[in-house]
C-alpha cells in the first residue's frame, strides 16, 4: 500500500490507514491532504481520503474521491477494497461484492479482502460463493481455528451437513488430547454440540449419540447435553431410556411443556390435533396421574389433562384445577383455560362448574361440598372469571353485570377495570373502553403495562393525539432519546397506523406501516456483525438458527400485518387520484378537524424547511469535533405527505406484495390483496393465480367467492381478444376454467346461487351473495337487500351449533348497504336493528353506548362524580391543540369500527 | 399454566414486544441478538398455554470484570400473569445456567430504588443483597441499587477444580463484544 510513494509520503499514507482504524478522522484527513499536495492524483490516497470523509458523513465527496481513486489507479487492490468498503457502509452489498472481486483479481491471496468478501456472501446468502471463499481462507491459513469453523459452517449452510461434519472432524484431528484449555471450555462445548446436532440433522442418530457420550466430560452445558441426548434416544426408538431421561429433566424443570410432549411421544400418546381415542385417553390419564404424584409442584401435570379429558372426568378435573387458583386469585386463570372454548361441550361444562361455585360461595361461603370457608376474595375472582367467560361467549350484558359486581366488591383491583375495558371494546363501545383503560392506568401510574394497554385502547377509539401523549409518559426520560420508533415498538406503529387509516389520513397511516417494514429491514441488517462474531464466539447452533430466523423474518406477524395494510393504503390512493384525494379527505372532516389539518400542514412545511437548512448546514460547516455528528437527521416528511404523492401506487404495492407472496403464501389475505392489485394493474393472469390460491386455501370464504365472480365477470365481459397478448391470455383462461370446480358449465349467476345455497345461515355469506347479485345485475338491487334483511341474528343449526351475528360483520354489512348498494333507507333500517342487538355499540348508536346520554359509560361516570371511584383525571377527551371536545360528538364524527382483538 | 424454557432466536421478537409492554428500559433487536449469540444458555422465556410469551429473562456474563460473574440485563413478566411465581422461575433458571455453564462467582443486577415489588423479590425470595447504590443510574434521575447474589459452594469449587486461572484470566467470560447500538445500559427491573 502506498508503495509508489517516496518514504515520507509512504509514512503519511500509513498514518491515514491507522487514523481510519482508530477513528481519528481529522488526523487522517490532514495526512491525506499533505500527500495530495505533492501527488494530487495518487489513487490510493484519494480513495483513503474518500473513505475517511465517508465516516464524517460527507457522502457525496466520499464517492467522488473513491471513484477518482479507482480511475487513477485501476490496478490497485487497495482502491478496489476501499470502494467495496464504501458500498458496504451503505448496505450496497452486491456492488461491494463486485469491488472485492476486482480487488482479489489483483491480489488473490489477500486474507483481509477474502474475509470481508466472505461476510458479504454470508449476508447475501451467496452460499456457493461463501463456501468457495471460506475454502480459500482455510487453504491459506490452516492454523486458524476460525477458518476451519468458517469452512464447516459454510458447507452446512450450503446444504452439505455431512461435509461440515468431516471438516470438524479433520479440525479435531489437529487438536491435542488435553484440548481445550480451561478458558475455552464454553467455546469447545459449543463446537461439540454443533457437531452432534449436525449428525442429528443428517439422520446419523447412532453416531450422534456415540459422539455425545464420548465427549460428555468436555461438555459444560449439561442441560443442552441432556436435551440433545433425549431427542436422540427418542429418534433411535429407545423409549425406556428416553422416558427415564425426560423424568430427570422434569425434576430439574417441571414447567417445561416440551418435556411432557416428548414423554407422550415416547409412549406413542401424542397427536398433533389433540384428538385421542378413549383407549389412549385412559393411558394418558394414567401417565399424568403418575406424573402428578412425582412432580407435585407442577401445574402442567394438572393443566394438560384438561385438554384430553372428556365430559364427567373433565368436569371433575377442571373443578379441582380451578378451585385453588380462584382462592389464590390468579388473574390469568381465564386466559389459561381459553383454548378449551374451541371444544363443542367444554364451555358449557365450565359455565356450569363455575356458576355452581359462585352460588355455593354466596350461600355458604365455601366451594360446593366443602366446609372450608373461603376468603372474601374468592368470590371476587370467581366473578372476574365469569365476566371473562360471558364476554368470550358474546353475552356482554351478563359479563358487564359480573364485572360491575366485582368492582363494587373490591374497587381497588386494577385488573377488573382492564377486563371491563375489554368487554366494552367487544361490545362495541371503544370510547368507553378507552376511558376505562385510562381509569385503570391512573390507579398505578408507574406500571407501563397498563399504560400500554390504555394507549392501545385510545388508538382503537381513534384518539391518536391523546394516545401519543399517554405513551410518551414512559418514553421520554431526561434527555435520553428513547422514543417508541427507535425502540422498534411495532404494535404502536400498527395500531396508530390503523387509526389514521380509519380516519382517512393515508399519509400518516402509510408512514406508520412503512415504519414497521423499516424495522424489519434494520433487523435483517443487524445480522451483518454476527457473521464474524459467532465464528469467534463459537455459538454456532444459535448462529445457524439466527440465519434461518432471518430468512423467514418477513413471515412474522407484525410484518405481514404492516404489509397488508400498506398495500390497502396504496389501493386507496390508486382508486382516488391524487388531486382529489386531499380535498375528499378535507370535505369529510368536521371544521375543527380541518383547522387541525391546516395547522399540521404548516408545521410540516416548517419541519421541511428546517430539515433542508440542517442538511445544508452539515455540508457547509462540516462536522463537529468528534468527526461524526450526533444530531439525528430531521425527518423531511414527518406526516407522510410525500408518501401519498407517489406516482404509481400499484408499483409500490407490488414491492410489498412480492414479500408477502414469498413469506406468507398460506394467508388468504395475501392473495386477496394480490387479486386487488393485479386487477387494477390489468395483470389478469396474476389476478387469476390469486383467485386460484384463495380457492385452494378456503373456497367457502366470502372473499374467495367475491374474487372469483369479480374476476370472471371482468374477463368475460371484455370484448373479443385482438392483440397477441390478449389472445394468449384468453386461451390460458379457457384452458383453466374447467379446473375451477365451482364453475363447471355454470353461469356466474348460478355459481352465486350455489354459494348462497351452501351458506344460508351465515350473515357474511349472504352479504357476499347479495353484493355479487347486484354486481352481476344491478336491477336485482331490491332482491339483494332483501337477502340481507332476511338474515336472522341467531341460527341454531341441525348439529346444535349456534351461529350468531358478530358486531364486526354487522358493521361491514351496514357499509355495504350504505356505500355499495347505495340504499340509505335500508342502511338506516339495518342500523336501528343492530342498535337493538348491540346496545353498547357506538357505531350503531345503541342506547347503552357512550354516544347516548344514559349509556353504561355515562352512568358510571356519573357515579364517579359522586365520588365512588377516585382518580379519574381524564373526564374529557383532549384534542391536540388544547380544544376539548365532547366525547359523544367525537365518536359520532368518526364512528370507530372494531378490529380483531389483540388482547 | 405457563411453560418455562430456554429462549430460541424465534422468541426474540416476542421478548422485545413483552419488554416494550412492561418496562421503561427498552432495547433494539440487535441487543437481543447479541445476548443470544453470546450466551445462548442465559435467556429464558415464560410461554402461556396459548403460545404467547408472557415473560422473559435476558442475562449475560460480564466481560470486563476479573471475577467471572453474570448479570441480569432485563426481567419482565406481563402484569396479567402475576401471582404464578414466573419471575422467580425465570431468574432461578438463568442463575443456574450461569453457575453451571460459566462457573460464575455471583450474579448482579440493578433495580430502581422505588420498585418495591422487585426489590422484595430479589431480597426475600431470591437472596440478593445490596452491594452498592448507583446515584442517578436511570435516565429519569432515579438511583439504582446494585445488587448481588453469591452462588453457594463457590469457594469449595475453586479449590477442588483448580479453576483459579479460569476465573482470573477472564476465561469463558472473555470475549470480544460486538459493537452494539446500545452501550452498557443493562438495567434490570421487573414489573410489579
Amino acid at each position: 500500500m502506498g508503495a509508489s510513494l517516496p518514504p515520507k509520503e509512504a509514512n503519511l499514507f500509513k498514518l491515514i490507514v491507522k487514523s481510519y482504524e482508530t477513528k481519528q478522522y481529522k488526523k487522517g484527513l490532514k495526512a491525506a491532504d499533505a500527500i495530495l499536495k505533492k501527488f494530487p492524483s495518487h489513487g490510493e490516497t484519494l480513495s483513503m481520503k474518500g473513505l475517511t470523509l465517508n465516516c464524517m458523513d460527507r457522502k457525496t465527496e466520499a464517492y467522488e474521491l473513491v471513484r477518482l481513486g479507482v480511475k487513477n489507479d485501476i490496478k490497485s487492490h487497495v482502491c478496489w477494497h476501499v470502494f467495496g468498503l464504501l458500498y458496504r457502509s451503505d448496505r450496497e452489498y452486491r456492488e461491494a461484492i463486485k469491488c472485492y472481486r476486482n480487488a482479489l483479481r489483483i491480489d488473490p491471496e489477500n486474507l483481509e479482502i477474502l474475509r470481508d468478501l466472505s461476510l458479504l456472501q454470508a449476508q447475501m446468502r451467496d452460499l456457493s460463493g461463501f463456501v468457495e471463499t471460506r475454502q480459500q481462507l482455510l487453504t491459506l491459513k490452516p492454523n486458524h481455528r476460525m477458518n476451519w469453523i468458517g469452512f464447516a459452517v459454510s458447507q452446512h449452510l450450503n446444504s452439505n451437513a455431512s461435509k461440515a461434519v468431516e471438516i470438524l472432524e479433520a479440525f479435531e484431528g489437529t487438536l491435542e488430547d488435553d484440548y481445550p484449555p480451561e478458558n475455552e471450555l464454553c467455546e469447545h462445548t459449543e463446537m461439540i454440540l454443533y457437531k452432534v446436532s449436525l449428525l442429528e440433522e443428517i439422520g446419523a442418530f447412532d453416531k450422534a449419540l456415540e459422539e455425545l457420550h464420548k465427549k460428555e466430560p468436555k461438555i459444560v452445558d449439561k442441560l443442552s447435553y441432556k436435551e440433545l441426548e433425549v431427542s436422540l434416544l427418542s429418534k433411535l426408538g429407545r423409549p425406556a431410556e428416553a422416558d427415564k431421561l425426560y423424568r430427570v429433566l422434569l425434576s430439574m424443570n417441571p414447567d417445561n411443556y416440551r418435556y411432557y410432549e416428548g414423554l407422550q411421544k415416547c409412549f406413542g400418546l401424542y397427536s398433533e390435533s389433540g384428538q385421542y381415542s378413549s383407549d389412549k385417553i385412559e393411558k394418558l390419564n394414567a401417565l399424568y396421574q403418575s406424573l402428578s404424584e412425582q412432580y407435585t409442584r407442577s401445574s402442567a401435570v394438572k393443566r394438560i389433562p384438561l385438554d384430553f379429558l372428556q365430559d364427567e372426568s373433565f368436569k371433575e378435573a377442571v373443578a379441582k384445577y380451578i378451585k385453588p387458583l380462584l382462592t389464590k386469585g390468579v388473574p390469568s386463570l381465564f386466559s389459561d383455560l381459553s383454548s378449551l372454548y374451541d371444544h363443542p361441550r367444554k364451555p358449557d361444562i365450565l359455565e356450569q362448574v363455575v356458576v355452581e361455585m359462585e352460588h355455593s360461595i354466596r350461600t355458604t361461603g365455601s366451594y360446593p361440598g366443602s366446609d372450608v370457608k373461603e376468603p372474601p376474595s374468592t368470590l371476587l375472582w370467581t366473578l372476574f372469571f365469569l365476566a371473562q367467560h360471558y364476554d368470550k361467549r358474546g353475552q356482554y350484558d351478563v359479563a358487564l353485570g359480573k364485572i360491575d359486581e366485582a368492582i363494587a366488591h373490591t374497587p381497588t383491583v386494577i385488573d377488573l377495570y382492564s377486563v371491563k375495558s375489554r368487554i366494552m371494546k367487544h361490545a362495541g363501545d371503544l370510547t368507553a373502553a378507552a376511558a376505562l383503560a385510562d381509569e385503570a392506568r391512573c390507579m398505578d401510574l408507574a406500571d407501563r403495562y397498563i399504560n400500554s394497554e390504555c394507549v392501545k385502547r385510545m388508538l382503537q377509539a381513534d384518539q391518536v393525539t391523546l394516545a401519543e401523549k399517554t405513551a410518551v409518559l414512559f418514553t421520554k426520560e431526561g434527555d435520553q432519546i428513547n422514543n417508541l420508533h427507535d425502540m422498534q415498538c411495532m404494535w404502536y406503529d400498527l395500531a396508530s397506523g390503523d387509526s389514521y387509516f380509519r380516519q382517512g389520513d393515508l399519509g400518516r397511516a402509510l408512514k406508520r406501516f412503512l415504519a414497521v417494514e423499516k424495522h424489519y429491514t434494520d433487523i435483517s441488517e443487524d445480522q451483518f456483525d454476527f457473521h464474524s462474531y459467532c465464528l469467534r464466539k463459537m455459538t454456532l447452533r444459535s448462529y445457524v438458527d439466527m440465519l434461518k430466523f432471518q430468512d423467514r423474518l418477513h413471515s412474522f406477524p407484525y410484518f405481514h400485518k404492516a404489509a397488508i395494510r400498506a398495500i390497502r393504503c396504496y389501493l386507496k390512493l390508486h382508486d382516488s387520484p391524487k388531486s382529489t384525494a386531499e380535498e375528499d379527505g378535507m370535505s369529510k372532516m368536521a371544521p375543527a378537524q380541518k383547522k387541525k389539518m391546516k395547522k399540521q400542514k404548516k408545521a410540516e412545511e416548517r419541519a421541511k424547511k428546517e430539515a433542508e437548512s440542517k442538511s445544508e448546514e452539515s455540508t457547509a460547516s462540516g462536522v463537529s469535533k468528534s468527526g461524526k455528528k450526533n444530531v439525528k437527521p430531521v425527518d423531511p416528511d414527518p406526516h407522510g405527505q410525500k408518501l401519498i404523492q407517489v406516482e404509481e401506487p400499484m408499483a409500490e404495492a407490488s414491492k410489498y406484495l412480492r414479500l408477502l407472496q414469498k413469506h406468507s403464501p398460506n394467508s388468504l389475505e395475501t392473495h386477496l390483496v394480490s387479486f386487488e392489485v393485479n386487477m387494477r394493474k390489468q395483470k389478469f393472469l396474476l389476478a387469476f393465480q390469486a383467485v386460484k390460491q384463495m380457492l385452494k386455501l378456503d373456497a367457502e370464504n366470502p372473499d374467495s367467492h367475491r374474487s372469483l365472480i369479480k374476476f370472471f365477470l371482468k374477463t368475460e365481459s371484455t370484448s373479443a381478444p385482438t392483440t397477441e397478448a390478449e389472445k394468449l391470455r384468453w386461451s390460458v383462461l379457457e384452458a383453466e376454467r374447467p379446473s375451477i370446480s365451482q364453475l363447471q358449465n355454470k353461469s356466474l349467476v348460478e355459481v352465486n346461487e350455489d354459494f348462497l345455497g351452501r351458506h344460508k345461515d351465515s350473515l357474511v355469506h349472504r352479504a357476499a351473495y347479495a353484493e355479487m347479485l347486484y354486481l352481476l345485475d344491478p336491477s336485482k338491487k331490491t332482491e339483494a337487500i332483501k337477502i340481507i334483511e332476511d338474515s336472522t341474528s341467531k341460527v341454531v343449526q341441525t348439529n346444535g351449533a349456534q351461529i350468531e351475528w358478530k358486531l364486526k360483520d354487522c358493521i361491514a354489512v351496514h357499509k355495504l348497504l350504505d356505500t355499495v348498494l347505495l340504499d340509505s333507507e335500508a342502511a338506516s333500517r339495518w342500523k336501528s336493528r343492530c342498535a337493538e342487538y348491540f346496545p353498547c355499540s357506538t357505531y350503531f348508536e345503541g342506547k347503552r353506548s357512550s354516544v347516548m346520554p344514559d349509556s353504561v359509560y355515562n352512568s358510571s361516570r356519573k357515579s364517579n362524580e359522586n365520588g365512588d371511584t377516585p382518580n379519574h383525571p381524564m373526564g374529557q377527551t383532549e384534542l391536540g391543540d388544547g380544544q376539548v371536545m365532547d366525547k359523544s360528538k367525537h365518536s359520532r364524527a368518526s364512528p370507530s369500527q372494531p378490529e380483531e382483538a389483540p388482547f | 399454566m405457563v411453560c418455562i424454557r430456554r429462549a430460541t432466536v424465534d422468541d426474540l421478537l416476542a421478548m422485545q414486544a413483552c419488554n416494550l409492554m412492561c418496562l421503561p428500559e427498552n432495547y433494539q433487536m440487535k441487543y437481543y441478538l447479541y445476548h443470544i449469540l453470546s450466551w445462548p444458555q442465559l435467556l429464558y422465556v415464560a410461554e402461556d398455554y396459548n403460545g404467547r410469551i408472557v415473560g422473559y429473562v435476558l442475562a449475560k456474563m460480564d466481560e470486563e470484570s476479573n471475577e467471572c460473574h453474570g448479570h441480569i440485563t432485563s426481567l419482565a413478566v406481563l402484569r396479567t400473569h402475576r401471582k404464578l411465581g414466573l419471575a422467580t422461575k425465570l431468574m432461578t433458571a438463568a442463575q443456574a445456567a450461569m453457575e453451571q455453564v460459566y462457573e460464575a462467582e455471583y450474579v448482579s443486577l440493578h433495580v430502581r430504588r422505588s420498585n418495591r415489588a422487585a426489590f422484595h423479590l430479589y431480597t426475600e425470595t431470591l437472596g440478593y443483597k445490596i452491594h452498592d447504590v448507583e446515584a442517578k443510574y436511570y435516565a429519569d434521575g432515579e438511583d439504582a441499587y446494585d445488587m448481588r447474589k453469591y452462588f453457594k459452594g463457590k469457594q469449595n469449587h475453586q479449590h477442588s477444580h483448580g479453576h483459579h486461572y479460569h476465573h482470573h484470566g477472564g476465561g469463558c467470560c472473555s470475549g470480544d463484544a460486538v459493537e452494539t447500538t446500545q452501550a452498557e445500559d443493562a438495567k434490570a427491573t421487573t414489573s410489579k
